[in-house]
C-alpha cells in the first residue's frame, strides 16, 4: 500500500507581510558581509631592530628587513607572501642564563612564505608554502585552510592543515642530517555578535616528532615527540565614542613537555585626526616549566654546569634553556601608523619585553636565573596599488 | 604554519556626502571608516544610485524600462537577471496589494497633468484604463513583453527605494558600522549615530513644506513616506495627488502622508504606498503587516504605531 502524504496547508500569512520575502529576493538589497577579494595589491618594505640584555650584558641582536606584498588576481584570487633575511649576531648561554659560558654566533636565515587565496561565495580556500634557511637549520612547511561562512556572514568556520619538514646539522657535527616533522591542525570560529563585537575561538594542536634538542647546549636531550594543544579567544569591540577598537586575547597552551602557558594580551587602536593611528599594547604570559627543565642550582664545589644533587647522566632527559623554565613575562608597546593620500602609509613599532621567574603565575617560577629584558624597533613602510 | 584567521579593521570619525539623484536631494552619511575606505565607498554608493537610475529610468530612451516600451505590442524583450528580479518584485506587489500597486497605472499620468490643474474627463481616464493590468504582462524565462501598444511599465514606484537598499548593502559590506543613505526623503539607515543614539529623522508637514511634523528615531533598517505632496494641484477645496488608484485612475485621498518603518527601503516604501492605496482601510493593511508606521490623515490628525516619535 502505498503512503501518500495529506496536503501541506499553506501557511495562512497576510499578503501584506508577503513583501518582505519578496524584498529578500531583489539582488544586492542585502549586505553579503562575504569574505571578498581584495580590491588593492600591496607591496612594503618592513625593518626590524631586536636586542635583547641580560645581567646588564647584551646578548642577541638581530637586524631583520623584510619585504612583504599582497596582490589581487582576477578579482577572486589573491597572492600574498613576504621574503625576509634575519641576521643574528651575539651570545646565547651554553646553559642556563650564564653569559660566561655563552657561545658567540653570527648567523644569517633567509626565510619566504607565499599563500595563494581563493575567495568564493560561501567562504575561502588557500594553499600556503614557506621556507627558511640557516646554516645549520633548514624548515620546509606546506598548508591548507579553508574558511566556511553561513548565509549572513555573521559565523565563519576556518579549518586549517599545515606540515613541515625540518633538517638540522649543527656545525659542531654533535648530530648529522637530523629531521624534525610537525603537523599542525587548526579549527576555529568567528562570529559577529553584534555590529561592534567580534569574537573568535580557535584550537590547535601541532604533534612532532624528530629531534627537538637544542645541539648547542651543555646537558640538553629532549623527547624526540612533542604535542602541543592550545585554545584562544578573542574578542574586538568598537567603542563608538572614541571610535577606537580594542583587540583582547586569551590564549591558554599545553604541551607533551609539560608546558603549561598562559596569554592575555589586550591592544587598543584609536585612530585619530590627519591619517594618524595610535596603538598601545599590553602582553602578560606565563609558562611553567618543562618537566625535564632543571634548576640553576649548582654543586657548590664544582659549580656550573655541575647542578646540586644531580648526576650527570643520570636522567633520560634535561635541558638548562632558560626557554623551558618557570616565568612571566610582560611586553609593552606602542605603534604609531600614519596614512599619507590614499595609497601610502608607514608605521613605527616599538615594544619592551621583561622576563622574570618571579613573574611566573605558576607557583615561584624557576630559580637561578637573570632576568632577560628585550626592546624591539620595527619600522614599516607600504604602498597600495 | 597555519594562520590564524585575523579579525579586524580601524575606523574614525564620520562625513556627509550630499548629491542629487533618482529626481531630488539625497545624502549619504557614513562613519567609523578611515576616511579614504569613506571616500571610496561614498563613491561607489553614489554610482550605485545613479547606476540604478540610469538603468530603470522611463525617461531614458536606451534604458530597458524604455526599450521594453516601445516594443509594446510588438517583440518579446530578453532582460538581465537584475530586470527580471524587479519583474518578479513587481508582481509580488501585485499580489500583496491586491491589485492595488500596479507597476503599469503610469500609462495614467497621460490623463493627469499636475501642472494645468486640471481634472481628466472620465472618457479621457475610460481610453486609458484598458492599458492598465499588470496580469496582462506577459513573461516567459527571461524575456518580456507588453501585449498591447501604448502600455508601459514604470519602477518608478520602487526604484528610489531599490537604489537606497542597493547603496546600503554596498556600504555595509564595505565595513560601515553607522550612517544611513537618503534618497529624496526614503531612509536607510545602516547602524545608530556613532554614539549609539539612533537617527532623528524629520517627517515632512504635507502641507507646509518647510515644517517637520515629526521627528522618528530610527536606529536600524529603513523608513519611507509617501505623500500626497509631491505632485499634485489642488482645486475646489480638494487634493489630487499623483497617487493613483489602478482601477479607477483618482488619485487617493485618504491619507495626507504615511511612513513605514521596515528592514528594508523597498518593503518600506511598497507598504507606505499600498497603505496610501488602501485608503480608508490603509490602516488595517499596516497593522496586517505588523510594520511600525506613522500617517497623517486627511484632517490633519496623526495615527502611529509602534514608532518612536517625538
Amino acid at each position: 500500500m502505498q503512503l501518500t502524504r495529506p496536503p501541506k496547508r499553506a501557511e495562512e500569512k497576510p499578503k501584506a507581510a508577503l513583501m518582505l520575502a519578496a524584498a529578500l529576493a531583489l539582488p544586492g538589497v542585502l549586505p553579503a558581509r562575504a569574505e571578498t577579494a581584495p580590491e588593492y595589491g600591496m607591496i612594503g618594505v618592513r625593518y626590524l631592530h631586536y636586542l635583547d640584555e641580560q645581567s646588564g650584558l647584551r646578548r642577541i641582536t638581530v637586524n631583520s628587513p623584510s619585504l612583504v606584498f599582497l596582490a589581487p588576481i582576477a578579482g577572486e584570487w589573491s597572492l600574498e607572501g613576504g621574503l625576509t633575511t634575519d641576521n643574528v649576531s651575539g651570545a646565547s648561554p651554553r646553559y642556563h642564563t650564564l653569559v660566561a659560558g655563552a657561545s658567540k654566533m653570527n648567523d644569517r636565515r633567509r626565510a619566504g612564505d607565499l599563500r595563494l587565496t581563493r575567495y568564493l561565495p560561501w567562504g575561502t580556500l588557500a594553499v600556503g608554502a614557506a621556507y627558511s634557511v640557516e646554516h645549520d637549520y633548514g624548515s620546509k612547511a606546506l598548508s591548507v585552510q579553508a574558511s566556511v561562512s553561513t548565509e549572513d556572514k555573521n559565523t565563519t568556520l576556518h579549518f586549517g592543515l599545515g606540515g613541515a619538514n625540518d633538517t638540522i646539522n649543527p656545525v659542531n657535527t654533535v648530530v648529522v642530517n637530523e629531521k624534525k616533522r610537525t603537523t599542525d591542525l587548526l579549527l576555529g570560529v568567528t562570529r559577529v555578535v553584534t555590529r561592534k563585537d567580534i569574537v573568535q575561538f580557535n584550537l590547535t594542536q601541532s604533534a612532532g616528532h624528530g629531534y627537538y634538542t637544542d645541539p648547542y647546549k651543555t646537558f640538553d636531550t629532549r623527547p624526540r615527540e612533542r604535542i602541543h594543544n592550545a585554545v584562544s579567544g578573542k574578542w574586538n569591540h568598537h567603542f563608538s565614542g572614541s571610535g577606537g577598537t580594542s583587540r583582547l586575547s586569551y590564549r591558554f597552551s599545553s604541551d607533551s613537555f609539560k608546558t603549561r602557558a598562559h596569554t592575555f594580551s589586550e591592544e587598543y587602536v584609536q585612530p585619530l585626526p590627519e591619517g594618524w593611528t595610535l596603538t598601545p599594547s599590553l602582553r602578560y604570559y606565563s609558562q611553567s616549566a618543562a618537566n625535564f627543565y632543571v634548576d640553576a642550582v649548582y654543586d657548590p664545589v664544582l659549580g656550573p654546569p655541575f647542578l646540586a644533587g644531580i648526576r650527570p647522566g643520570s636522567r633520560q632527559y634535561i635541558s638548562m634553556d632558560q626557554r623551558l623554565s618557570a616565568f612571566g613575562a610582560v611586553t609593552y608597546g606602542i605603534k604609531i601608523a600614519r596614512q599619507f593620500g590614499p595609497d601610502w602609509s608607514a608605521e613605527v613599532k616599538l615594544d619592551r619585553y621583561e622576563q622574570r621567574g618571579s613573574w611566573a603565575m605558576f607557583g615561584n617560577g624557576s630559580k637561578g636565573l637573570d632576568n632577560l629584558t628585550a626592546n624591539f624597533v620595527q619600522i614599516g613602510l607600504y604602498r597600495r596599488w | 604554519m597555519v594562520a590564524q584567521p585575523t579579525i579586524d579593521a580601524t575606523r574614525d570619525a564620520g562625513m556627509t556626502v550630499e548629491f542629487n539623484a533618482m529626481g531630488g536631494p539625497c545624502e549619504l552619511r557614513l562613519a567609523g571608516l578611515p576616511a579614504d575606505s569613506a571616500n571610496r565607498l561614498a563613491r561607489a554608493a553614489i554610482e550605485e544610485v545613479h547606476r540604478v537610475e540610469a538603468k530603470f529610468s522611463r525617461y531614458r530612451a536606451d534604458s530597458i524600462v524604455s526599450r521594453i516600451n516601445a516594443a509594446a505590442g510588438g517583440k518579446w524583450i530578453a532582460c538581465d537577471d537584475e530586470t527580471n528580479a524587479l519583474l518578479d518584485y513587481s508582481d509580488a506587489m501585485h499580489a500583496a496589494s491586491d491589485g492595488l500597486f500596479d507597476v503599469t497605472s503610469g500609462i495614467l499620468r497621460r490623463a493627469w497633468d499636475f501642472d494645468r490643474s486640471s481634472v481628466p474627463s472620465a472618457a479621457r481616464l475610460a481610453e486609458l484604463l484598458p492599458l492598465v493590468g499588470w496580469t496582462r504582462v506577459q513573461r516567459r524565462s527571461g524575456e518580456v513583453r507588453l501585449p498591447e501598444r501604448g502600455m508601459e511599465i514604470d519602477f518608478g514606484g520602487f526604484g528610489k527605494e531599490y537604489a537606497a537598499d542597493r547603496a546600503a548593502a554596498l556600504l555595509l559590506d564595505g565595513g560601515a558600522l553607522y550612517g544611513l543613505v537618503s534618497l529624496g526623503g526614503d531612509v536607510r539607515v545602516l547602524g545608530p549615530r556613532p554614539d549609539g543614539r539612533p537617527w532623528s529623522i524629520g517627517i515632512q508637514d504635507p502641507r507646509d513644506p518647510g515644517r517637520i511634523a515629526a521627528h522618528i528615531e530610527v536606529i536600524e533598517g529603513a523608513l519611507a513616506t509617501s505623500g500626497d505632496y509631491e505632485r499634485y494641484f489642488d482645486l475646489d477645496g480638494q487634493r489630487y495627488c499623483h497617487i493613483l488608484d489602478p482601477h479607477s485612475g483618482m488619485p487617493v485621498a485618504a491619507w495626507r502622508s504615511v511612513s513605514v518603518l521596515a528592514p528594508l527601503t523597498v518593503v518600506a516604501g511598497g507598504h507606505a504606498t499600498v497603505a496610501m492605496l488602501k485608503q480608508a482601510i490603509g490602516l488595517n493593511y499596516l497593522d496586517s503587516a505588523g510594520v511600525p508606521y506613522f500617517s497623517i490623515d486627511a484632517g490633519g490628525h496623526f495615527h502611529y504605531k509602534n514608532i518612536g516619535k517625538h
